[in-house]
Protein backbone atom coordinates (compact mmCIF):
# COMPACT_ATOMS: atom_id res chain seq x y z
CA UNK A 1 0.00 0.00 0.00
CA UNK A 2 1.18 3.46 -0.74
CA UNK A 3 1.57 6.00 2.03
CA UNK A 4 -1.13 8.40 3.15
CA UNK A 5 -1.68 11.63 1.22
CA UNK A 6 -3.64 14.69 2.28
CA UNK A 7 -4.27 15.66 -1.36
CA UNK A 8 -6.11 12.82 -3.12
CA UNK A 9 -4.78 14.00 -6.48
CA UNK A 10 -1.23 13.35 -5.22
CA UNK A 11 -2.01 9.64 -4.83
CA UNK A 12 0.38 7.49 -6.93
CA UNK A 13 -2.49 5.83 -8.79
CA UNK A 14 -3.73 9.26 -9.87
CA UNK A 15 -0.22 10.44 -10.77
CA UNK A 16 0.48 7.34 -12.87
CA UNK A 17 -2.20 8.38 -15.40
CA UNK A 18 -0.56 9.40 -18.67
CA UNK A 19 -2.18 10.48 -21.92
CA UNK A 20 0.68 9.06 -23.99
CA UNK A 21 0.41 5.67 -22.31
CA UNK A 22 -3.36 5.45 -22.82
CA UNK A 23 -3.14 6.48 -26.46
CA UNK A 24 -0.33 3.93 -26.96
CA UNK A 25 -2.58 1.30 -25.34
CA UNK A 26 -5.41 2.17 -27.74
CA UNK A 27 -3.20 2.16 -30.84
CA UNK A 28 -1.35 -1.06 -29.97
CA UNK A 29 -4.56 -2.98 -29.20
CA UNK A 30 -6.30 -1.75 -32.37
CA UNK A 31 -3.25 -2.66 -34.51
CA UNK A 32 -3.01 -6.14 -32.97
CA UNK A 33 -6.73 -6.77 -33.39
CA UNK A 34 -6.54 -5.44 -36.95
CA UNK A 35 -3.74 -7.92 -37.70
CA UNK A 36 -5.83 -10.72 -36.20
CA UNK A 37 -8.80 -9.62 -38.33
CA UNK A 38 -6.68 -9.77 -41.51
CA UNK A 39 -5.52 -13.29 -40.61
CA UNK A 40 -9.16 -14.27 -39.96
CA UNK A 41 -10.48 -12.87 -43.23
CA UNK A 42 -7.77 -14.50 -45.37
CA UNK A 43 -8.81 -18.05 -44.34
CA UNK A 44 -5.52 -19.45 -45.70
CA UNK A 45 -4.06 -21.08 -42.58
CA UNK A 46 -4.78 -24.53 -41.16
CA UNK A 47 -7.18 -24.31 -38.19
CA UNK A 48 -4.51 -25.12 -35.57
CA UNK A 49 -2.03 -22.53 -36.90
CA UNK A 50 -4.82 -19.98 -37.22
CA UNK A 51 -5.88 -20.47 -33.57
CA UNK A 52 -2.28 -20.23 -32.38
CA UNK A 53 -1.56 -17.06 -34.39
CA UNK A 54 -4.77 -15.26 -33.44
CA UNK A 55 -4.40 -16.41 -29.82
CA UNK A 56 -0.84 -15.07 -29.76
CA UNK A 57 -1.97 -11.69 -31.10
CA UNK A 58 -4.71 -11.60 -28.43
CA UNK A 59 -2.15 -12.43 -25.73
CA UNK A 60 0.01 -9.53 -26.92
CA UNK A 61 -3.03 -7.22 -26.86
CA UNK A 62 -3.83 -8.31 -23.28
CA UNK A 63 -0.21 -7.75 -22.22
CA UNK A 64 -0.32 -4.31 -23.84
CA UNK A 65 -3.49 -3.49 -21.88
CA UNK A 66 -2.01 -4.75 -18.61
CA UNK A 67 1.02 -2.49 -18.93
CA UNK A 68 -0.38 0.53 -20.79
CA UNK A 69 -3.99 0.72 -19.57
CA UNK A 70 -3.86 -0.79 -16.07
CA UNK A 71 -0.27 0.39 -15.55
CA UNK A 72 0.69 -2.84 -13.78
CA UNK A 73 4.31 -2.85 -12.66
CA UNK A 74 6.36 -3.73 -9.61
CA UNK A 75 6.10 -0.31 -7.97
CA UNK A 76 4.97 -0.22 -4.35
CA UNK A 77 1.56 1.16 -5.35
CA UNK A 78 0.90 -1.60 -7.90
CA UNK A 79 2.74 -4.69 -6.73
CA UNK A 80 -0.23 -6.37 -5.01
CA UNK A 81 -2.41 -5.99 -8.06
CA UNK A 82 0.25 -7.75 -10.13
CA UNK A 83 0.71 -10.48 -7.54
CA UNK A 84 -3.03 -11.15 -7.21
CA UNK A 85 -3.37 -11.24 -11.02
CA UNK A 86 -0.51 -13.73 -11.36
CA UNK A 87 -2.07 -15.91 -8.67
CA UNK A 88 -5.45 -15.78 -10.42
CA UNK A 89 -4.19 -16.54 -13.96
CA UNK A 90 -3.80 -20.30 -13.27
CA UNK A 91 -7.44 -20.36 -12.13
CA UNK A 92 -8.53 -18.99 -15.52
CA UNK A 93 -6.47 -21.61 -17.35
CA UNK A 94 -7.63 -24.46 -15.10
CA UNK A 95 -11.30 -23.45 -15.40
CA UNK A 96 -11.35 -23.25 -19.19
CA UNK A 97 -8.78 -26.00 -19.83
CA UNK A 98 -10.31 -28.64 -17.57
CA UNK A 99 -13.84 -27.88 -18.71
CA UNK A 100 -12.91 -28.19 -22.38
CA UNK A 101 -10.86 -31.34 -21.70
CA UNK A 102 -13.70 -33.01 -19.75
CA UNK A 103 -16.32 -32.24 -22.36
CA UNK A 104 -14.01 -33.18 -25.21
CA UNK A 105 -13.70 -36.63 -23.63
CA UNK A 106 -17.46 -36.76 -23.12
CA UNK A 107 -18.08 -35.59 -26.66
CA UNK A 108 -15.85 -38.24 -28.19
CA UNK A 109 -17.39 -41.06 -26.15
CA UNK A 110 -21.08 -40.20 -26.15
CA UNK A 111 -21.95 -37.59 -28.77
CA UNK A 112 -21.61 -39.66 -31.92
CA UNK A 113 -22.31 -37.30 -34.79
CA UNK A 114 -23.59 -38.53 -38.17
CA UNK A 115 -20.70 -38.58 -40.66
CA UNK A 116 -22.39 -36.09 -43.02
CA UNK A 117 -23.01 -33.56 -40.22
CA UNK A 118 -19.45 -33.94 -38.95
CA UNK A 119 -18.02 -33.41 -42.42
CA UNK A 120 -20.12 -30.31 -42.98
CA UNK A 121 -19.25 -28.73 -39.68
CA UNK A 122 -16.43 -26.31 -38.98
CA UNK A 123 -13.80 -27.36 -36.43
CA UNK A 124 -14.19 -26.07 -32.87
CA UNK A 125 -12.12 -26.51 -29.74
CA UNK A 126 -14.09 -29.67 -28.88
CA UNK A 127 -13.32 -31.35 -32.19
CA UNK B 1 3.68 -5.82 16.97
CA UNK B 2 4.12 -5.45 20.73
CA UNK B 3 1.99 -2.27 20.77
CA UNK B 4 -0.98 -3.91 19.00
CA UNK B 5 -3.93 -5.07 21.05
CA UNK B 6 -5.31 -8.56 20.55
CA UNK B 7 -8.19 -8.69 18.04
CA UNK B 8 -11.67 -9.02 19.52
CA UNK B 9 -15.16 -9.50 18.12
CA UNK B 10 -15.32 -5.72 17.67
CA UNK B 11 -12.03 -5.40 15.81
CA UNK B 12 -12.45 -3.43 12.59
CA UNK B 13 -10.56 -4.58 9.51
CA UNK B 14 -10.93 -1.20 7.86
CA UNK B 15 -12.05 2.06 9.46
CA UNK B 16 -13.09 4.83 7.08
CA UNK B 17 -11.44 8.12 7.99
CA UNK B 18 -8.59 6.59 10.02
CA UNK B 19 -5.50 8.36 8.72
CA UNK B 20 -3.30 5.30 9.29
CA UNK B 21 -5.00 3.68 6.32
CA UNK B 22 -4.58 4.97 2.83
CA UNK B 23 -8.25 5.24 1.89
CA UNK B 24 -7.71 5.32 -1.87
CA UNK B 25 -5.21 2.43 -2.01
CA UNK B 26 -7.43 0.24 0.18
CA UNK B 27 -10.43 0.89 -2.02
CA UNK B 28 -8.64 0.34 -5.33
CA UNK B 29 -7.00 -2.90 -4.17
CA UNK B 30 -10.35 -4.16 -2.85
CA UNK B 31 -12.03 -3.31 -6.13
CA UNK B 32 -9.22 -4.96 -8.09
CA UNK B 33 -9.82 -8.19 -6.16
CA UNK B 34 -13.53 -7.92 -6.94
CA UNK B 35 -12.65 -7.54 -10.63
CA UNK B 36 -10.54 -10.69 -10.56
CA UNK B 37 -13.55 -12.58 -9.22
CA UNK B 38 -15.67 -10.97 -11.94
CA UNK B 39 -13.09 -12.21 -14.45
CA UNK B 40 -13.62 -15.73 -13.10
CA UNK B 41 -17.34 -15.33 -13.85
CA UNK B 42 -16.44 -14.58 -17.46
CA UNK B 43 -14.01 -17.51 -17.46
CA UNK B 44 -16.89 -19.82 -16.53
CA UNK B 45 -19.01 -18.34 -19.33
CA UNK B 46 -16.16 -18.80 -21.84
CA UNK B 47 -15.77 -22.41 -20.70
CA UNK B 48 -19.53 -22.98 -21.19
CA UNK B 49 -19.35 -21.36 -24.61
CA UNK B 50 -16.42 -23.58 -25.60
CA UNK B 51 -18.41 -26.66 -24.58
CA UNK B 52 -21.61 -25.63 -26.36
CA UNK B 53 -19.92 -24.39 -29.55
CA UNK B 54 -20.55 -27.57 -31.57
CA UNK B 55 -23.01 -28.37 -34.39
CA UNK B 56 -24.64 -30.92 -32.04
CA UNK B 57 -25.49 -28.18 -29.54
CA UNK B 58 -26.68 -25.87 -32.30
CA UNK B 59 -29.59 -28.33 -32.65
CA UNK B 60 -30.16 -27.49 -36.30
CA UNK B 61 -29.96 -23.77 -35.61
CA UNK B 62 -27.18 -21.39 -36.64
CA UNK B 63 -23.57 -21.93 -35.55
CA UNK B 64 -21.00 -19.22 -34.83
CA UNK B 65 -19.82 -18.83 -38.43
CA UNK B 66 -23.40 -18.04 -39.51
CA UNK B 67 -24.11 -15.32 -36.95
CA UNK B 68 -20.86 -13.46 -36.23
CA UNK B 69 -19.33 -10.78 -38.41
CA UNK B 70 -15.64 -10.13 -37.61
CA UNK B 71 -15.60 -6.83 -39.52
CA UNK B 72 -18.56 -5.44 -37.59
CA UNK B 73 -16.91 -6.77 -34.43
CA UNK B 74 -13.81 -4.74 -35.32
CA UNK B 75 -15.88 -1.52 -35.30
CA UNK B 76 -17.16 -2.54 -31.89
CA UNK B 77 -13.55 -3.11 -30.82
CA UNK B 78 -12.61 0.42 -31.89
CA UNK B 79 -15.68 1.84 -30.11
CA UNK B 80 -15.00 0.08 -26.79
CA UNK B 81 -11.26 0.82 -26.88
CA UNK B 82 -12.02 4.44 -27.80
CA UNK B 83 -14.43 4.68 -24.87
CA UNK B 84 -11.84 3.24 -22.48
CA UNK B 85 -9.20 5.65 -23.80
CA UNK B 86 -11.55 8.65 -23.42
CA UNK B 87 -12.37 7.68 -19.83
CA UNK B 88 -8.68 7.09 -19.06
CA UNK B 89 -7.88 10.53 -20.49
CA UNK B 90 -10.61 11.93 -18.22
CA UNK B 91 -8.60 10.64 -15.26
CA UNK B 92 -5.53 12.41 -16.67
CA UNK B 93 -7.59 15.63 -16.64
CA UNK B 94 -8.54 14.77 -13.04
CA UNK B 95 -4.82 14.44 -12.24
CA UNK B 96 -4.41 18.01 -13.46
CA UNK B 97 -7.42 19.14 -11.39
CA UNK B 98 -9.52 20.03 -14.46
CA UNK B 99 -13.19 19.30 -13.79
CA UNK B 100 -14.31 20.39 -17.27
CA UNK B 101 -11.80 18.16 -19.03
CA UNK B 102 -12.78 15.26 -16.81
CA UNK B 103 -16.46 15.74 -17.66
CA UNK B 104 -15.73 15.96 -21.41
CA UNK B 105 -13.73 12.71 -21.28
CA UNK B 106 -16.52 10.94 -19.41
CA UNK B 107 -19.20 12.15 -21.84
CA UNK B 108 -17.11 11.02 -24.83
CA UNK B 109 -16.65 7.63 -23.15
CA UNK B 110 -20.42 7.32 -22.64
CA UNK B 111 -21.16 8.18 -26.29
CA UNK B 112 -18.69 5.59 -27.62
CA UNK B 113 -20.00 3.00 -25.16
CA UNK B 114 -23.53 3.61 -26.46
CA UNK B 115 -22.27 3.12 -30.04
CA UNK B 116 -20.72 -0.19 -28.96
CA UNK B 117 -23.94 -1.29 -27.26
CA UNK B 118 -26.05 -0.27 -30.26
CA UNK B 119 -24.07 -2.68 -32.48
CA UNK B 120 -24.43 -5.53 -29.99
CA UNK B 121 -28.11 -5.00 -29.21
CA UNK B 122 -28.90 -4.72 -32.94
CA UNK B 123 -27.16 -8.08 -33.59
CA UNK B 124 -29.04 -9.86 -30.82
CA UNK B 125 -32.39 -8.27 -31.73
CA UNK B 126 -31.94 -9.28 -35.39
CA UNK B 127 -31.18 -12.86 -34.40
CA UNK B 128 -34.20 -13.00 -32.07
CA UNK B 129 -36.44 -11.50 -34.76
CA UNK B 130 -35.46 -14.38 -37.08
CA UNK B 131 -36.45 -16.94 -34.47
CA UNK B 132 -32.87 -17.54 -33.36
CA UNK B 133 -33.25 -16.27 -29.83
CA UNK B 134 -31.45 -17.54 -26.76
CA UNK B 135 -33.94 -20.40 -26.30
CA UNK B 136 -33.35 -21.78 -29.84
CA UNK B 137 -30.37 -23.97 -28.91
CA UNK B 138 -27.72 -24.60 -26.30
CA UNK B 139 -25.19 -22.83 -28.48
CA UNK B 140 -27.33 -19.71 -28.84
CA UNK B 141 -28.01 -19.70 -25.08
CA UNK B 142 -24.25 -19.61 -24.42
CA UNK B 143 -23.76 -16.95 -27.11
CA UNK B 144 -26.53 -14.66 -25.83
CA UNK B 145 -25.48 -15.04 -22.18
CA UNK B 146 -21.83 -14.25 -22.96
CA UNK B 147 -22.66 -11.18 -25.06
CA UNK B 148 -25.39 -9.96 -22.70
CA UNK B 149 -23.26 -10.36 -19.57
CA UNK B 150 -20.62 -8.13 -21.12
CA UNK B 151 -23.31 -5.68 -22.30
CA UNK B 152 -24.79 -5.50 -18.79
CA UNK B 153 -21.33 -4.70 -17.42
CA UNK B 154 -21.08 -1.92 -20.00
CA UNK B 155 -24.50 -0.63 -18.94
CA UNK B 156 -23.43 -0.57 -15.28
CA UNK B 157 -20.28 1.33 -16.28
CA UNK B 158 -22.34 3.94 -18.15
CA UNK B 159 -24.60 4.35 -15.10
CA UNK B 160 -21.54 4.74 -12.88
CA UNK B 161 -20.13 7.42 -15.21
CA UNK B 162 -23.42 9.34 -15.05
CA UNK B 163 -23.18 9.24 -11.24
CA UNK B 164 -19.62 10.59 -11.42
CA UNK B 165 -20.78 13.41 -13.71
CA UNK B 166 -23.06 14.47 -10.84
CA UNK B 167 -20.60 13.86 -7.99
CA UNK B 168 -17.61 15.72 -9.47
CA UNK B 169 -19.32 19.15 -9.53
CA UNK B 170 -21.07 18.42 -6.21
CA UNK B 171 -18.09 17.25 -4.13
CA UNK B 172 -15.00 18.14 -6.18
CA UNK B 173 -12.01 15.79 -6.24
CA UNK B 174 -12.15 14.59 -2.64
CA UNK B 175 -10.95 11.17 -1.40
CA UNK B 176 -14.23 9.41 -2.15
CA UNK B 177 -14.69 10.84 -5.64
CA UNK B 178 -11.07 10.17 -6.61
CA UNK B 179 -11.27 6.57 -5.36
CA UNK B 180 -14.49 6.03 -7.33
CA UNK B 181 -12.96 7.53 -10.46
CA UNK B 182 -9.93 5.22 -10.15
CA UNK B 183 -12.13 2.17 -9.55
CA UNK B 184 -14.28 3.07 -12.53
CA UNK B 185 -11.12 3.40 -14.64
CA UNK B 186 -10.14 -0.17 -13.74
CA UNK B 187 -13.70 -1.39 -14.31
CA UNK B 188 -13.90 0.29 -17.70
CA UNK B 189 -10.48 -0.96 -18.82
CA UNK B 190 -11.59 -4.40 -17.71
CA UNK B 191 -14.51 -4.23 -20.17
CA UNK B 192 -12.02 -3.70 -23.01
CA UNK B 193 -9.98 -6.67 -21.79
CA UNK B 194 -13.05 -8.91 -21.75
CA UNK B 195 -14.08 -7.66 -25.19
CA UNK B 196 -10.66 -8.53 -26.68
CA UNK B 197 -11.09 -12.12 -25.37
CA UNK B 198 -14.69 -12.25 -26.60
CA UNK B 199 -13.89 -10.77 -30.01
CA UNK B 200 -11.00 -13.13 -30.65
CA UNK B 201 -12.71 -16.25 -29.39
CA UNK B 202 -16.28 -15.75 -30.61
CA UNK B 203 -15.93 -13.46 -33.63
CA UNK B 204 -12.60 -14.61 -35.07
CA UNK B 205 -12.06 -18.23 -34.12
CA UNK B 206 -15.78 -18.84 -34.62
CA UNK B 207 -15.91 -17.12 -38.02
Amino acid sequence: MAGSHSDPLAHPEVRQGSAMRYIAGFVSTVVLMGAALIVTMRHDLPYQSFVELVGGLAALALFSQATLFYGLDISRAQIWKGVSLILTLPLFIITVGLTVWMFQSLNQRTMVMPTSAAAASQPTLLQ
Amino acid sequence: MANETAPTANTQLFRPGYHGHNQISARTLGFWLYMLSDALLFTALFASYAVLDTPMNAAGGPVASQIVNPIEGFWQTIAVLGSVTCYSLATVAMKNGKRGGTAVGIIAAIVLALVFLAFGVNDLATLAAHGDGMDRSGYLSAYFVLILTHAIHMGVGILWMLVMLVQIPLFGFNDMVVARMLNLRMFWQFQATIWVCLYVYVYMIGA
